[in-house]
C-alpha cells in the first residue's frame, strides 16, 4: 500500500474515518429528541477507493500525489448521515460543526439549492483533530460529510444507478421523471416536517 | 367574485361599478385597454367586462393579447357599434359573448351569471411574483428550486400570490379554496400554510405567508 495513491496515510484513513463517524454518532446520541427520537436514521461511511480517487485527480488535472489526494480533493473520508426529518439535518449539520475536534471548513447547501437535476443534501468539509500525524499540518484529516433526509438518499440512490449505468434506453425520460420525483419527495419532506411541528405545537400547550 | 371591467367613458363605468358593486361583486375599475391588460396581468378576477371602443389599447387588442399570454378569465365584450365585424373580431379575438350598447343591466348581470357558470377557468397556467412560478396546471412552485404542490395548496398559493395587496380573511380563503369540502376550518387552513411557508424556504422563495390583524397576505421575508 505503500506505493498508493494515498502515500504513508493509507493505513490511517480506516481510523480517521471511524473517528469522524465516532464523533458524527456521539453528536447525535446527545441530541435525542424530547421522548429520545433518534436524530438521524443511520450513519455510513467509506475511504474512497484508490482507483476511484486517481480518476478524480486525473479529471480535475492534479498531479497523483498523496498530498493531492488529501489536501486538493477533500473527500477521501466520506461519512453520509441520513435523517427522517429536514430539521435534524440541519440540527446535525450545526452538532457537528460545533464539535470540538472538529471545524467545518466548507458548506455547501444543495437542500436550499438543489442542484439542476434535482439532487439535494447538505455537504460539510471538516477538518478532523485525530493522534496521527497529517497531510494538512500537524494531526487532521479532511472529510466530507453529507447529511440528508430518507426520501433524499432513496433518490440519490437511483441517480448513482442512472449515472453508473451506461446502455439505458430513454435516459432523457428517466431523468425527467426523476427531476419529477425530486421534487415530489422534497414536497413529502417539507409536509412531514410541518406536521410534526404542529403536532409538537400542540403537545407544548396541552402539557403547559 | 372579482370582475374587472374595462371602460374609458366616466359615466358608463361608474354605473357598472355600482351595478357590480351592489349586486355583491367585486368591480375593479381600468380607463383603458393597456390598464385593463396590466390588472388582468395580476390575476384573480373571475370574468372582466370590457368596451371595444377605447383609446391608448383597445378592447379587441388587449383581449388578443391577453389571450395570446395564456390568460383564459372569460370576458364580455362592450360595443357601441352594432356593426357585425366588430362583434366577429371580438369573438376571434377571444371574446366569451358580447352586448350592443344601449343594454339593461339585468342582461348584463345574467350574462356575467352564465360566463361565471361554465366555469372557465378564470387565470393563467402561471402566476408569477417576484422571482417565483406557480405552474398551476402542473402545480409546480420554480424559484431557486422546484417542488410538487398538492391541488389544495395550489389553490392556495394562487390566491396568496393575486392577493398581496389585501389582507385575506380566513373565511374568505375557505370558502374559495375549501369549497367543496364543508368540515374545513382554521386548523386546516393554519396547516395548509405550514405546507406553503415550508415549500417557499424550500424553493429559495423570499416570500412567506404571514398571519396578520385582518387575515393573511404574502409578505417578502423581513431582512434578517
Amino acid at each position: 500500500m505503500d506505493h498508493g495513491i494515498y502515500g504513508p496515510y493509507a493505513d490511517k484513513l480506516k481510523d480517521v474515518l471511524d473517528i469522524v463517524i465516532g464523533a458524527v454518532k456521539s453528536c447525535g446520541d446527545s441530541a435525542a429528541g424530547p421522548h429520545g427520537e433518534k436524530r438521524y436514521e443511520h450513519i455510513e461511511g467509506r475511504v474512497k477507493t484508490e482507483e476511484s480517487m486517481l480518476g478524480k485527480l486525473s479529471r480535475r488535472c492534479l498531479e497523483a500525489t498523496a498530498e493531492n489526494a488529501l489536501t486538493a480533493v477533500y473527500d477521501a473520508v466520506g461519512v453520509r448521515v441520513v435523517c427522517r426529518f429536514i430539521d435534524d439535518v440541519y440540527l446535525m449539520a450545526d452538532l457537528i460543526s460545533r464539535r470540538e475536534g472538529i471545524r467545518a471548513v466548507e458548506r455547501k447547501d444543495y437542500i436550499l439549492r438543489a442542484k439542476e437535476n434535482g439532487y439535494r443534501s447538505y455537504h460539510m468539509i471538516v477538518e478532523a483533530d485525530t493522534p496521527f500525524p497529517g497531510p494538512v499540518g500537524g494531526k487532521a484529516f479532511y472529510a466530507e460529510v453529507q447529511l440528508r433526509t430518507i426520501a433524499m438518499d432513496t433518490w440519490a440512490a437511483l441517480e448513482h444507478e442512472i449515472t453508473y449505468k451506461r446502455d439505458i434506453s430513454r435516459r432523457d425520460l428517466i431523468w425527467e421523471e426523476l427531476k419529477r420525483c425530486a421534487d415530489e419527495l422534497a414536497a413529502c419532506d417539507v409536509s412531514m416536517q410541518a406536521i410534526r411541528d404542529m403536532i409538537r405545537e400542540s403537545g407544548e400547550r396541552t402539557d403547559g | 367574485m372579482r370582475i374587472l371591467i374595462a371602460e374609458d367613458e366616466d359615466d358608463m363605468r361608474d354605473v357598472l361599478e355600482a351595478y357590480l358593486t351592489i349586486s355583491g361583486y367585486e368591480a375593479v375599475t381600468a380607463k383603458n385597454g393597456a390598464e385593463a391588460l396590466d390588472k388582468v396581468r395580476e390575476g384573480g378576477f373571475d370574468a372582466a367586462v370590457m368596451d371595444i371602443m377605447m383609446p391608448v389599447m383597445d378592447g379587441v387588442e388587449a383581449l388578443k393579447r391577453m389571450r395570446d399570454e395564456g390568460n383564459t378569465v372569460p370576458v364580455l365584450l362592450l360595443t357601441a357599434k352594432a356593426e357585425v365585424r366588430d362583434r366577429v373580431a371580438g369573438l376571434d379575438a377571444g371574446a366569451d359573448d358580447y352586448l350592443t350598447k344601449p343594454f339593461a343591466m339585468e342582461e348584463l348581470l345574467a350574462r356575467l351569471r352564465s360566463l361565471i357558470r361554465r366555469g372557465t377557468p378564470g387565470a393563467p397556467d402561471t402566476v408569477r411574483l417576484g422571482d417565483m412560478v406557480l405552474d398551476t396546471r402542473q402545480g409546480i412552485l420554480k424559484c431557486v428550486n422546484s417542488i410538487a404542490l398538492v391541488s389544495r395548496e395550489t389553490e392556495l398559493l394562487a390566491l396568496l400570490m393575486r392577493s398581496t395587496d389585501r389582507d385575506l380573511k380566513e373565511s374568505e380563503i375557505l370558502s374559495r379554496v375549501w369549497k367543496d369540502f364543508e368540515g374545513a376550518d382554521g386548523e386546516a387552513l393554519k396547516l395548509y400554510v405550514r405546507y406553503i411557508n415550508g415549500k417557499l424556504l424550500s424553493v429559495g422563495a423570499c416570500f412567506r405567508v404571514e398571519h396578520r390583524p385582518g387575515g393573511m397576505r404574502l409578505c417578502r421575508e423581513a431582512e434578517k
